[in-house]
């Protein structure tokens, strides 16, 4: 029943929208449905390099998250003791402060003539355009930090689930720490990889506040694309056209993620 | 200066409180959605009522509702105006990019349902629509007898001649500000914003009046006479450079933060923010393009959904006050749209009476252009073509 009203329905009208043909006047145009599939076609040839673009900027941002999540999960699950729950509330603490906020905060960390900035500069490791802000870094790391938490958590919970005593099996094996991380944990904690992996990259491919804040005119991903023909240009088939072919494109994505790793628990 | 993140929120709150304001209309539209038929009935018998309030000639009574763009107001203002007039206002600083506000209002207008505003203040081109879609009510003189101070040109506009929609709030000028400890050197000419120096450190205004227009005039084209070919002219340059990487974002009223903090070099910018900003930051300079620039104005409307149509008109008669508005003036900075404004003003802060880009000598205004009026399908077409390159 919630699920008709608050999501079958807007999808419905969404759908319905993006297939229809705006006409009459300029500022009030009448939407006319007829099967236009010509949106898509337009929306898909006009965009796709932002659409490229925010699919490259989310799997670099997933597979950061995972990167640096997995580690730290992994301690707090099986290192940290009684600090378990102190580790767990500093991880969550910076998430209670607005996402809008935290994002503007790193427009200071990384201004220009900011210490980061001056700091990487001095040793030489600052990308080509001499700056942080403004760079497809910028908005890869804001992607990064702002979604992590999504990855940390079910990680977390997946690895916490393992019996440490099926590790210590493993060891009693002669198996390596390597070979009990590659056949023990890393096949348990799969859930949590892919749950984390979905819950990252499917905002994180839609996400425009990073962009919009720490990017530049070179940086634009589909969600700035659809808020601008929403809100500025104002046409609402082109824009309802877009957020279908972001949507279809990342369950496609999703379907094919989850087959390949053959985890059913999920879905 | 480094840069504090204060700096940053307060320039980048605008954005945030139009988004939030989004969501918080969309959801008014939703609820008026389910009550529509009770409102719609209600409408009907508004007509009336709001046509009676503006014949009406005694003293105005009740709550005043006024949508403004962010820090467009001077402190104790409101509250001065309160005690004269015995009205309550409700002053809200809802208006941060145009054509978003209509993105939000047109529906509910569209059906002549309250937006929640009794007079809002926005930029010609928009009143110009609102008027041309009929939303817009006609200001009763006899209640605004300070009209007779307003400046003639403004009066004589080809937007709204006789100024019977539309009461301009403050007028500007549109060119460049620079940081100078960035740019190293002052900044005269167009050409500078595309010097290879400044790459990536540049901004434009996303607007199309506001960004294409002094690009237009440094390519030998007017605004008074744009057409599709001298438009189309000016975004091809636009967004060659932004495919060189010179220009860092398109920005609405948000460039500020960026220019005071020095991550932008040569930004687009309106006097009036300028002229605040140096305050703090003495290194900041506004200039007018040598190929000239182009003067925007903010005009005072009353929506056909007002409540208190009489309320909104004592506000117009007040601004238009010359010693009350020049307490206006000076804070906002912005360019006079009253006439022989400099005895007031020397009154109230003799610095904004000989600052050139409040009180603008004939040399600088000879060289500001305002657009002509565009017809609905020119703006459209030229607004359609420049978001393309700035990012939609």
């Amino acid at each position: 029943m919630y699920l008709g009203i608050f999501f079958m329905v807007p999808l419905y009208s969404l759908a319905r929208m993006s297939l229809s043909h705006s006409g009459g006047s300029v500022y009030l145009p009448t939407l006319e449905f007829k099967w236009d599939f010509g949106n898509y076609l337009s929306a898909f040839s006009r965009y796709q390099d932002e659409i490229i673009r925010s699919f490259f900027y989310a799997t670099i941002a997933t597979a950061l998250s995972l990167l640096l999540a997995f580690p730290l999960a992994y301690v707090i699950a099986f290192k940290a003791g009684r600090y378990k729950n102190l580790i767990l509330g500093l991880v969550i603490l910076p998430f209670f402060v607005t996402f809008l906020i935290r994002t503007i905060a790193w427009r200071t960390i990384l201004a220009d003539d900011g210490w980061v900035v001056q700091a990487l500069g001095s040793v030489g490791l600052l990308p080509s355009e001499g700056r942080l802000l403004s760079t497809s870094w910028a908005v890869i790391g804001g992607l990064t930090y702002n979604w992590i938490i999504f990855m940390i958590l079910p990680l977390y919970v997946s690895l916490e689930k393992i019996d440490p005593l099926l590790i210590q099996a493993s060891k009693d094996l002669y198996s390596t720490n390597r070979r009990s991380f590659t056949k023990v944990i890393l096949p348990l904690s799969m859930p949590g990889v892919l749950a984390g992996s979905l819950l990252v990259f499917i905002p994180a491919s839609g996400d425009f506040i990073n962009a919009d804040y720490l990017g530049s005119t070179r940086t634009t991903m589909i969600g700035n694309v659809i808020e601008k023909q929403f809100l500025v240009v104002k046409d609402y088939p082109a824009a309802a056209a877009l957020s279908m072919v972001l949507m279809l494109t990342i369950l496609t994505g999703v379907v094919l993620y989850t087959r390949a790793l053959g985890t059913e628990d999920l879905l | 200066m480094s840069p504090t993140p204060f700096d940053h929120l307060t320039g980048l709150a605008n954005k945030q409180t139009s988004r939030r304001r989004f969501i918080g209309s969309g959801a008014a539209v939703a609820a008026a959605l389910a009550i529509g038929a009770p409102i719609a009935a209600s409408c009907s018998s508004n007509d009336k009522s709001s046509t009676a309030t503006a014949t009406q000639s005694g003293p105005a009574t009740g709550t005043l509702r006024v949508s403004n763009w962010p820090l467009y107001m001077a402190d104790g203002f409101i509250a001065a105006f309160q005690k004269a007039s015995g009205l309550t206002v409700n002053y809200k600083e809802d208006f941060n990019d145009p054509e978003q506000w209509f993105a939000k209002v047109k529906e509910p207008l569209a059906r002549k349902q309250d937006i929640g505003a009794d007079l809002a203040v926005m930029p010609t081109f928009l009143m110009a629509r609102l008027h041309g879609l009929g939303w817009l009510n006609e200001i009763n003189d006899s209640n605004v007898p300070n009209k007779k101070n307003l400046r003639p040109d403004l009066l004589a506009a080809s937007a709204d001649p006789g100024r019977k929609y539309s009461a301009p709030y403050m007028s500007g000028l549109v060119g460049l500000a620079y940081n100078s400890t960035a740019t190293g050197r002052d900044i005269t000419t167009i050409d500078d914003l595309w010097d290879p120096k400044f790459k990536g450190r540049v901004s434009l205004f996303s607007d199309v009046q506001d960004g294409l227009g002094m690009i237009m005039q440094s390519q030998g084209n007017s605004v008074e006479h744009p057409t599709t070919e001298t438009v189309t002219k000016a975004i091809d340059l636009v967004r060659e450079q932004k495919d060189k990487g010179q220009i860092r974002r398109f920005t609405g009223n948000d460039y500020a933060s960026d220019l005071a903090a020095g991550n932008i070099a040569v930004a687009q910018a309106y006097s009036g923010d300028v002229v605040q900003l140096q305050a703090d930051n003495p290194h900041l300079k506004f200039v007018v393009p040598d190929s000239g620039a182009t003067t925007f104005v903010d005009n005072m409307v009353i929506p056909y959904t007002t409540q208190n149509q009489h309320a909104a008109e004592a506000w117009i008669n007040y601004v238009y006050d010359r010693s009350n508005y020049a307490k206006l003036v000076a804070f906002v900075h912005g360019v006079p749209v009253l006439s022989d404004m400099t005895d007031e003003l020397t009154k109230v802060d003799p610095k904004a009476a000989n600052n050139p880009w409040i009180n603008p000598p004939k040399n600088v205004l000879d060289k500001a252009k305002g657009w002509a009026p565009l017809t609905d399908e020119q703006a459209k077409q030229y607004s359609d073509a420049y978001a393309a390159v700035t990012g939609g």
